[in-house]
């Protein structure tokens, strides 16, 4: 016993010693100086008689205080991350989020989108479009440098749009394919010649980074290939990592926008979201990056210090199943589904009222492409008329319909780490219920599932599931002309069909979207689609999940709000006068 | 076991081994779910067949299962635990960077608990049945049963957050750049959680082996015969009763030794300490099948080296095992 309470001495002792530290004080000494000071003064006197104003020399010994001047202190910002982005570098970075928003803390776009999400000159300073849509020109900015020294030039552009080509990648090269080549003219100008028009290619634009000659050529395995530096054109140089641990990115002072509003950002890794909650409480970090999760909204926002922004965002939680199996093949069945769903109780009870309830439709109400006719409805009585009139009905009392013999039971599958989305499906499962639609919700592990929805990741492989809770991240909405990629019935066009939809119309539609430059021609195709969608319905959308990001107000407070897209982007760090 | 050569246990070691290691190989394959996405990055949906066969071709995952398990055996006896396709970097870079930290917390949780665990299990024993015994019987066995990630989470709830007293996560604070004197200081703080967290939940098992053992030997002749002899209480518990009892317990600890890597994963992610438990969790979950292989492989060894540790040490601890 001796023994253990020695230690336990010890052990408190050591608590104690390591709890205190010595506080670092700093003294400010005022000096005074004596200085010698020249003026010339009017002086009014009376010369002989007269009154006499003129200039006189006086010189006069002063003593000024002068206070020291105290270093400012480099502004730092700490952010909570979760989850590794490897060596972030354009072919390195993992995550669509928060991944490329890093990347493009580093490296810069030909436009950059605006807190309202449309795409503004940045690297180019002007973009004209041709006649046919075919060629592209960009005059660029003449006062960038590369974190190096070196200047950007017209070269750096054809360099980037080439290696992307011949270096795969799975986003950037097919933002590049769509130009066939390109030219350039004197430093700052560049031509891009398309090989057919492509709408809505601002935003790919806007998303893909320029990288710098000088050093990624002969690059022959980006991959792998091991880099000195990240070096970009960005406002941000990173300048030490230490993997799974942190990531320190420094201000880049020559920065063409003007010098970052922050010196130093840290990111921080966390395994869980549990650790960075407990880390923003004590300000060990002053903004975590991810998503705050609804109940932590209101926790989060009652400490003092902490703000919470908040604001729609384009991310969608849905419903997806094959409509090649036995019910969903069967557009009454979608229907009446469709028509059970309560998506504002979703709303309230799951999100706590954070998200916007689901358009049938696809494209959000806040998007300027939205269709108002299409109607999204709660009416589970209209859902057991339509299964009632089809001949849907419950013929043996369990409370099952059935169609052609078979009861409308199945898989309904969700991932057991997505606390949220598992509770929707839960809340889904009941109003199907209701109305004698047995979904056995599922919770599987999130590579269980990728399998099975979406195995491969690539649409040709075919399907493993029956239904299953689903979603798209921000950049999937955030660009309504790609309404396609969800719709096309052909594998090669649509790469994010993982339903199997298949209808003649909404294919033509797709394909004059493709196509089509004409605003108006692209508003219509559009608002059509929408309708086939909501009625046809290759899937449920659910809802649109509000962002929702904590950070220390005390600490920094000059975070934007993309449209759609939360607080941290690249606009939250430039001054703000040279916001676009 | 016991009773065959040196050379024929070491042998059964190295069969088991193998053993392992070929269902370290082959089970990972076996789980639904694809490293297409880690390989490719993000957005696999966007690439083609062509592009997505390619990657898959470069990570040879495209060759027939035998193919690549021979490919596996020579790696590894060049030394060559691979690549990881997650963090793209050279596996052995990896363990080599995060082993360290797993090491330095189960090893100083396993110091601490082996002596609070004799000295409380050996006090319990000598005076059975008295109140003490019995509340730290009681608590001991409470403890027993507290899941880790609650204990950690508890702690970082009452310390972290509400007094505020030590840091809530990481090795070191991120980015601040202590040196010497310092970052020893830096460390120290960022430990004491994890450390306390993985010593108070070892400590039962320890006790528990430790009474039970005390209890069986102090029951026994050659105690009476010390004591009859005069040997002074004092002599009698340690030199007789405790000395005695150390074996079961010191190969509990060997073994524990053994989970040392790996072991710790729960207490690396509610600490987000940087060790190899956690390398190994986020590659099981993504997939990383070098990665879970190498890390497993550690794994096997650390276990079986520690058993044969284990093994070794016995006869010197009980010497009636001698010479068999």
């Amino acid at each position: 016993m001796k023994k253990s309470y020695l230690f336990m001495l010890l052990l408190v002792g050591l608590l104690l010693l390591a709890a205190c530290q010595p506080e670092e004080v700093q003294v400010e000494v005022t000096r005074v100086v004596t200085e010698t000071i020249t003026e010339e003064m009017e002086v009014t006197r009376i010369v002989e008689g007269e009154v006499v104003t003129e200039s006189v020399e006086v010189t006069r010994i002063v003593e000024v205080e002068v206070v020291p001047e105290v270093p400012e202190e480099p502004t730092s910002l700490r952010m909570a991350i979760h989850g590794t982005e490897n060596s972030l570098n354009p072919y390195t970075y993992r995550t669509g989020y928060p991944g490329w928003n890093m990347l493009l803390l580093e490296y810069d776009t030909l436009l950059q989108l605006d807190a309202d999400g449309v795409p503004q000159p940045w690297l180019a300073s002007n973009m004209e479009l041709s006649e046919d849509g075919l060629t592209i020109t960009f005059d660029l900015r003449d006062d960038v440098t590369w974190h190096d020294g070196e200047p950007f030039t017209a070269e750096d552009v054809k360099f980037t749009v080439e290696y992307y080509q011949t270096h795969e990648h799975g986003r950037w090269t097919r933002n590049s394919q769509p130009i066939e080549s390109v030219e350039t003219d004197g430093d700052y100008k560049v031509i891009f010649h398309m090989a057919a028009g492509s709408p809505g290619y601002e935003l790919q634009l806007a998303e893909t980074p320029i990288i710098p000659q000088h050093i990624w050529e002969g690059v022959e395995d980006p991959d792998t290939h091991e880099f000195e530096a990240n070096i970009g054109t960005g406002p941000y140089k990173l300048t030490e990592t230490v993997l799974d641990q942190f990531y320190v990115m420094e201000a880049n002072e020559n920065y063409f926008a003007g010098k970052p509003a922050v010196d130093k950002l840290v990111f921080v890794q966390f395994a869980d979201d549990s650790g960075s909650l407990a880390a923003i409480r004590t300000n060990a970090v002053d903004m975590i990056v991810r998503r705050a999760s609804p109940e932590q909204i209101t926790i989060l926002g009652a400490v003092e210090g902490i703000d919470v922004a908040q604001g729609p965002e384009f991310a969608t939680d849905m419903v997806n199943y094959d409509v090649e199996r036995f019910p969903f093949n069967n557009k009454t069945v979608r229907q009446a589904m469709n028509l059970a769903i309560d998506r504002q109780d979703l709303v309230d009870t799951v999100y706590l009222g954070a998200a916007s309830p689901g358009s049938a439709g696809w494209i959000h109400p806040a998007s300027p492409m939205y269709n108002e006719a299409v109607v999204t409805t709660y009416d589970p009585d209209a859902a057991m008329a339509l299964l009632e009139e089809a001949g849907i009905t419950d013929s043996d009392g369990d409370g099952i319909r059935e169609l052609d013999g078979q009861p409308l039971s199945f898989e309904f599958l969700a991932v057991s780490t997505e606390a949220l989305r598992l509770r929707e499906a839960e809340l889904v499962s009941e109003m199907l219920g209701k109305i004698g639609i047995e979904a056995v919700v599922t919770a599987v592990e999130t590579s269980t599932w990728e399998e099975a929805v979406w195995p491969g990741f690539d649409v040709t492989q075919g399907r493993n599931y029956e239904m299953s809770m689903w979603g798209w991240s921000a950049p999937v909405q955030a660009n309504p002309l790609r309404m396609w990629q969800l719709l096309h019935s052909s594998p090669d066009t649509g790469f994010l069909n993982l339903t199997g939809f298949a209808n003649e119309r909404a294919d033509e539609l797709s394909e004059t979207l493709t196509t089509a430059i004409d605003p108006a021609v692209q508003k219509e195709t559009l608002a059509e689609l929408q309708e086939i969608t909501a009625d046809d319905l290759p899937f449920i959308l659910l809802l649109y999940p509000d962002g929702a990001y904590a950070y220390w107000s005390s600490v920094y407070d000059g975070w934007t709000f993309m449209a759609g897209q939360g607080v941290f982007n690249k606009l939250s760090f430039i001054p703000e006068e040279a916001r676009p | 076991m016991l009773s065959e050569s040196r050379g024929g246990r070491v042998f059964q070691y190295l069969f088991v081994l193998v053993v392992a290691i070929s269902l370290n190989f082959f089970l990972p394959r076996m789980m639904p779910g694809n490293p297409l996405a880690l390989l490719a990055g993000v957005d696999v949906g966007l690439m083609t067949q062509e592009d997505r066969d390619k990657v898959m071709a470069e990570a040879g995952l495209d060759r027939p299962l035998i193919e690549q398990y021979a490919s596996y055996w020579g790696d590894l006896l060049r030394g060559d635990f691979g690549y990881s396709y997650r963090q793209k970097e050279p596996i052995a870079n990896l363990v080599l960077a995060r082993l360290p930290w797993s090491l330095f917390l189960a090893g100083s949780s396993l110091v601490l608990a082996a002596i609070v665990g004799i000295a409380a299990g050996a006090y319990s024993a000598w005076k059975r049945a008295s109140v003490i015994d019995v509340g730290l019987l009681w608590s001991m066995i409470t403890i027993n049963s507290m899941p880790s990630f609650w204990l950690g989470m508890l702690l970082i709830a009452i310390v972290s957050v509400r007094l505020g007293w030590l840091p809530s996560f990481g090795a070191e604070t991120p980015a601040a750049g202590y040196e010497g004197l310092d970052r020893v200081i830096d460390i120290g703080r960022h430990a004491i959680l994890p450390v306390l967290t993985l010593t108070v939940l070892t400590i039962p098992a320890v006790y528990l082996t430790m009474r039970y053992t005390m209890l069986s030997v102090l029951g026994s002749d050659f105690i009476r015969t010390a004591r009859a002899k005069g040997a002074g209480e004092t002599r009698v518990l340690f030199a007789h009763a405790m000395r005695n009892s150390m074996a079961p317990v010191v190969t509990i600890l060997a073994l524990r030794l053994g989970f040392a890597f790996g072991g710790t994963v729960i207490i690396e992610t509610v600490y987000s300490y940087p060790g190899l438990g956690r390398l190994m969790f986020e590659a099981v979950g993504g997939r990383d099948f070098p990665v879970m292989q190498a890390g497993f492989l550690l794994i096997t060894i650390a276990v079986l080296a520690s058993n044969l540790l284990a093994d070794f040490l016995y006869p010197f601890l009980d010497p009636r095992t001698k010479g068999q």
